[in-house]
């Protein structure tokens, strides 16, 4: 590929990525504002229910609620241009800020999962197919379908029973003890049961995938092949399989960021931690548009973001997409 | 000579689903340095698992039930896996059937025949030295190269340089030529007979086409069911076959038999390995079967000193064997040459293009215009890609081509209008036939169903009673029974098949057969079995068939006329006396001297013709009566 | 002469009997504990002892006892009687969403399956948007969009974001099938589209979604169970696994342990006999 057509593929993926969250900020707009519910309420509390028509008019106006839909996405949409994305009705302060105070603690958390659960996810793939059929390999899967069929607040509230109840080994919420937020020990104990969970609950799915490529790849004649040349059994699965798994496991990573940061919602809310997904939950519930739409839009643009990431490190890796054939090869019949 | 490889009463079995499958059956072999064996047989006779246990790369429900293995006079049936590794490379080696699987697809051929170098002398300059002795041209550049970037051809010369890389002392080629082009088979054939005579290197070769056999082996193996029934050097194999099978198998062979006479078939099919028979497995196929044949199995006999046959008929007690009767079918009357007179089928200008990516076009069919006149079985021959199905699936509106047009019985089928107006006659009186009937048969419905499709979605009555009955009578006609009626595609076997397509196509009654490679995925005895059911079809029931086929013997055989396909363009069409016996364009002459002839005598003396590029620009001009060439402005 | 060295020619060889074919064969255990679950929720009304709606606050909080052999919820609710009774619902709502996830999934992926490259390509990205947004956020705007919780309403949300899976398969079925040359012959035959649909397509696909729709009901149990746990599906009234689940957290603390553990396992034992079930389903696709 040349560079000429590697920028210009570039510019052509950049412009897709701005329609679509164009499109996912549109759609989010309207549902919002469709749907029942009275934010005034999310502004005011108890207050909004005593106003007056009048006072209740003159706090929609304040808050640009008079408008037509449309209109109101225009000005939202004038406004983020220039940065601002409203304020928070629940917490009356910038949404960003809100956010921004939040997002740190859901990073620590799904960025540990993650960590842990690729390499984990990789590490037992393997493991399976180099014992396939023999008794680690069956005692892992059997495990495997037990734990994924464990919901993962249940799982937490069971971990909490266990270590925290009854051993009172570990905490069970917040993301750190009042007073000592610079504690690093602290927030790790904190941390030990969320991130528990959240590999639990994702690990299996993914080192079931790397098991059945990667046994789909040793069926494959150049396995085979590669055998008949006095390969050993390793070497064959590291340089061979391992190595034509790899780039489409890059790219599952890549699309489950977004996967595992909506399962860290569910236990962020079990454990009580300050994260995004504690910050979802509310803002649904109480009607709070401007924050609840920036979550959508922050979640979208990961989502869009880590699919375009995949698509190129896919196509960045298979030499069969990256390099063009040269046209005087295809003609050629071996005659040579 | 002390063989390099010895295999003592070797039985391999499989642990499958309907119970064991018995592989290998008590087969001895012996395999000297510097010799070419090729183990002939039919597909699932046990050929691939016979070089598989060897190398003891037996897939995980396969064991090895008895006998032994001596390599270099030392026995390593018992090997552990890890010492059978050492083995590997080494001593023995393997070149496999599709050269694209077996190369890994996203690393460097370069690298993968360096892998297969020992350690200590793993050097750029040895693969290079490989890459050169298999004739890989510009091997310092190629090395780089993916896979996917080579033809099919590379490919398996870059796969028999790796698996040549450790200098191994004995090649199994597992059927090395079947995915490849006739043109280049015979180079890599020559390459495997190359290698044993200069390096110190001996071929267990595993084919099912006689012809590459006679051309590459010293001496051939026959295996049948499990077994090997018939060693000998290939002269004796093939000039004076003693087991009725190889017999049968050598006069099924369409390259050796008459044009107009039926082909000689082997009755029945091969016996499923988990339910063998008690006696000889090949008796129930035996016209000759004796008593004994049912009831126990025959040692091998020898006839000399080299050659040897497994079949009661050599047994001193048993009657001197008759001589070869003639074909077992009874000749059909010679077919009425076509009249010239009705067109049915006529093909002008035809271009076809698609794009399998942007910004490019590929051009499948190039400006081809042939004739097929009623009663005719026209031949359209040409190697993959020369866009021989591409046409057979404009002719099926299948494809939309981008000039030309097609006539069927004076309707322009290509234009919307005119098919709207005989959709009906277009849809029942031409039909189409796959080359893989796995593929073109819905598995989730029964035999019945299949056939009876058709008919229920044209609302044809059909003629005998219901519309089970018919599909039971055109299973009779096409030669199954109805017992089939009620199974499912994958219970039967390809040539079965293959049969409940024609069968299908047939309760049309059509007037056009376009068959698509029908016998390229079937064994040679099923092959001859298809092919004298569809000389019975022209002959009884004036069906022309426009008959697709890289096999030229197959056509020589079988059409009166044929067309020669070469990248898209119609290169030489003539009927097939002259286009056999006088071919002009250098591209058929090429396409005709590679085509293996099942004679080792001949075929080893057998010149291949240099394939030049020739410009296919230029129109097509008539040298003899009916033999049009493609001249081109240089010729 | 030997007698048995005269030619006979060719006769049917005696072949050994064949052996019987297998049938399917569902998991037994696993079979058999579902049954019982399902029978026992859809009949609990004959051998309940108690009335699972209530409150009998004297009770409150009860361990595990010969009156109340599960215990009782903060509410005082007899839990043994709570599973039975809110089973029926979970497993209703498991089922009702599969139904809308797999009607939205095959007119989906059939749509993508059959539609020019364009569609097909808008369709795609429109379903990963769809799969790659945490589900659970769709969910809470749905339920913000569809107002009050309620069985039908939980359903419909939990069926309109778990299609995705199912619809991916589904096309991918197609675009295959529909290139195959069985599809071809048909077409030349003169198989028009709904004679294929119907007699090809349709029997094609099933096998291999039939592993899928039953994970689907899977995973739509353990959504109703986390959004009902989260206070976003059915509220606390209306008994459902999850819901007795979502009154677990406040029995937490004070070590209630038969408030989680018990309905949870009970939750957990169904997802795993339903998972064995489909496991089993795909290996017979598979064979075949």
């Amino acid at each position: 590929m040349t560079h000429r057509n590697f920028w210009l593929s570039c510019g052509q993926k950049l412009l897709v990525f701005l329609l679509s969250i164009f499109v996912l900020s549109a759609a989010v707009f309207y549902a919002a504002r469709l749907s029942p519910g009275d934010p005034l309420v999310s502004y005011y509390g108890g207050r909004a229910e005593k106003m007056t028509p009048e006072e209740r008019s003159r706090a929609e106006e304040r808050l640009g609620l008079h408008d037509a839909v449309h209109v109101q996405y225009l000005r939202w949409l004038r406004d983020a241009a220039h940065g601002e994305f409203g304020v928070s009705y629940k917490y009356k302060t910038d949404v960003l800020k809100v956010i921004w105070g939040r997002f740190p603690n859901t990073l620590i958390l799904g960025g540990a999962s993650f960590a842990l659960i690729f390499t984990l996810a990789l590490g037992l793939g393997i493991l399976c197919v180099w014992y396939e059929g023999r008794w680690l390999d069956r005692l892992i899967c059997r495990a495997g379908t037990v734990v994924s069929c464990v919901p993962e607040f249940w799982l937490s509230l069971v971990l909490i029973l266990v270590f925290s109840v009854w051993l009172r080994w570990l905490p069970s919420s917040g993301a750190y003890t009042v007073g000592r937020e610079y504690d690093l020990s602290d927030r790790i104990l904190h941390l030990l049961l969320p991130v528990t969970v959240a590999t639990a609950g994702h690990l299996w799915y993914y080192a079931y995938m790397v098991r059945s490529r990667l046994l789909d790849e040793l069926c494959a004649g150049y396995v085979l092949f590669a055998e008949a040349k006095g390969l050993a059994k390793r070497t064959v699965l590291f340089r061979h399989c391992l190595r034509n798994v790899l780039p489409s496991y890059l790219s599952m990573m890549a699309v489950s960021v977004p996967h595992i940061l909506g399962g860290t919602y569910i236990i962020e809310a079990v454990f009580s931690y300050p994260g995004l997904g504690t910050l979802a939950y509310e803002s649904a519930r109480w009607k709070d548009y401007n924050l609840l739409m920036v979550l959508c839009l922050f979640t979208g643009i990961a989502v869009i973001f880590c699919g375009m990431l995949a698509q190129i490190l896919n196509e960045r890796i298979d030499p069969r997409i990256r390099e063009a054939l040269p046209p005087q090869e295809r003609k050629e019949n071996g005659h040579g | 000579m002390a063989a390099l490889l010895e295999l003592k009463n070797l039985s391999v079995s499989f642990d499958a689903a309907q119970g064991e499958l018995q592989a290998v059956r008590e087969v001895s072999l012996t395999l000297h340095p510097g010799e070419v064996l090729a183990l002939v047989g039919e597909s699932g006779c046990g050929k691939t698992v016979l070089c598989r246990s060897v190398m003891g790369l037996l897939p995980a429900n396969a064991r090895i039930k008895g006998g032994s293995i001596l390599l270099n006079s030392v026995d390593i049936t018992h090997y552990r896996p890890h010492e059978l590794e050492r083995l590997r490379g080494r001593v023995l080696s393997m070149a496999l059937q599709d050269p694209l699987s077996a190369l890994n697809p996203t690393i460097p051929v370069g690298e993968q025949i360096a892998e297969a170098i020992p350690k200590q002398e793993r050097s750029v300059r040895r693969v290079v030295e490989l890459m050169e002795l298999v004739g890989i041209p510009e091997p310092e550049q190629r090395r780089r190269w993916y896979p996917h970037q080579f033809s099919g051809g590379m490919r398996q010369r870059c796969v028999l340089a790796a698996a040549l890389a450790a200098a191994p002392q004995i090649l199994f080629a597992d059927e090395p030529t079947t995915a490849l082009d006739v043109t280049i088979q015979a180079q890599i054939l020559d390459l495997l007979r190359t290698f044993s005579r200069t390096l110190p290197t001996a071929c267990l070769l595993v084919s099912h086409d006689l012809g590459a056999v006679a051309r590459a082996a010293d001496r051939v193996a026959v295996m049948y069911a499990g077994k090997i029934v018939e060693t000998g050097t290939a002269e004796e194999i093939f000039s004076e076959p003693r087991h009725p099978y190889t017999q049968g198998l050598l006069r099924s062979l369409p390259s050796l038999a008459r044009r107009g006479k039926p082909l000689y078939t082997i009755p029945g099919m091969p016996p499923p390995l988990t339910r063998l028979p008690p006696g000889d497995a090949f008796a129930c196929r035996n016209e000759h079967a004796m008593q004994i044949d049912y009831e126990q199995m025959p040692p091998m006999f020898p006839v000399s000193e080299t050659h040897a046959a497994a079949t009661w008929l050599l047994d001193p007690r048993a009657p001197t064997m008759p001589p070869p009767s003639g074909a077992q079918a009874t000749d059909l009357p010679a077919p009425p040459h076509p009249r010239k007179e009705e067109l049915l089928l006529d093909v002008r200008g035809l271009s076809c293009e698609y794009r399998p990516r942007r910004r490019t076009v590929v051009r499948a069919l190039d400006n081809l215009s042939f004739r097929l006149y009623r009663g005719e079985i026209f031949g359209l021959v040409g190697e993959s890609g020369s866009g021989k199905s591409t046409a057979a699936r404009c002719v099926m509106n299948i494809c939309r081509p981008s000039a030309g047009y097609i006539r069927y019985q004076g309707i322009d089928i290509c234009s919307p209008r005119e098919f709207r107006l005989n959709r009906k006659l277009l849809q029942t009186s031409r039909q189409l036939i796959f080359q893989d009937s796995a593929s073109s048969l819905d598995g989730k419905m029964t035999v019945a169903d299949l056939i009876a499709e058709p008919m229920k979605l044209h609302r044809i009555r059909p003629p005998r009673g219901s519309l089970r009955q018919e599909a039971a009578f055109q299973l009779h006609y096409v030669g199954l029974d109805e017992s089939c009626l009620d199974q499912y595609p994958a219970e039967l076997s390809g040539g079965q098949r293959q049969r409940v397509a024609v069968a299908r196509a047939l309760c049309m009654e059509p007037d056009l057969l376009v068959a698509d490679e029908p016998v390229a995925s079937l064994d040679v005895s099923i092959q001859a079995q298809m092919m004298n059911l569809f000389r019975h079809l022209r002959a009884e029931h004036g069906v022309s068939i426009l008959f697709i086929a890289h096999d030229l013997s197959i056509v020589r055989y079988l059409c009166d006329r044929v067309g020669v396909l070469y990248r898209g363009r119609l290169v030489e069409c003539a009927p097939t006396e002259a286009l056999f016996s006088a071919p002009a364009h250098p591209y058929t002459q090429a396409l005709l001297s590679a085509v293996p002839i099942p004679d080792p005598a001949r075929e080893r003396g057998r010149r291949l013709l240099p394939l030049v590029e020739t410009s296919l620009s230029g129109t097509l001009s008539e040298i003899a009566p009916e033999h049009f060439v493609l001249k081109g402005d240089a010729l | 002469m030997d007698k048995r060295f005269t030619i006979v020619g060719i006769r049917p060889a005696p072949l050994p009997a064949e052996p019987p074919k297998s049938r399917l064969r569902l998991p037994p255990l696993p079979a058999v504990v579902l049954a019982i679950i399902v029978l026992g929720c859809l009949c609990c009304d004959f051998f309940l002892p108690k009335d699972p709606a209530y409150l009998d606050l004297y009770h409150a909080n009860t361990a595990p006892n010969a009156e109340f052999w599960f215990g009782t919820d903060t509410m005082g609710r007899d839990i043994f009687s709570m599973i039975w009774h809110g089973g029926r619902l979970s497993l209703l709502i498991g089922f009702l969403s599969t139904f809308i996830s797999t009607a939205i999934a095959v007119l989906f992926g059939t749509a993508g399956g059959i539609a020019p490259g364009w569609l097909d390509k808008l369709l795609t990205r429109v379903a990963e948007v769809f799969l790659s947004v945490p589900s659970l956020l769709l969910v809470i705007f749905l339920q913000a969009i569809l107002g009050h919780a309620g069985v039908l309403s939980l359903s419909i949300a939990i069926g309109v974001t778990g299609w995705m899976g199912i619809a991916k398969v589904v096309r991918t079925e197609v675009r295959r099938l529909r290139e195959s040359e069985f599809i071809l012959a048909a077409r030349c035959m003169g198989g028009g589209f709904f004679h294929n649909l119907w007699v090809h397509f349709l029997p094609n696909i099933f096998p291999s979604i039939l592993f899928m729709v039953v994970m689907n009901i899977r995973g739509a149990i353990a959504a109703e169970s986390t959004l009902s746990f989260l206070g976003l599906g059915l509220p606390l009234e209306i008994i459902s696994w999850g819901s007795m689940l979502s009154l677990a957290e406040r029995g937490l603390l004070s070590g209630a342990w038969w408030m989680v553990l018990i309905p949870g396992a009970f939750l957990v034992i169904t997802l795993l006999c339903i998972t064995e079930l489909g496991e089993q389903l795909r290996q017979t696709a598979d064979r075949q």
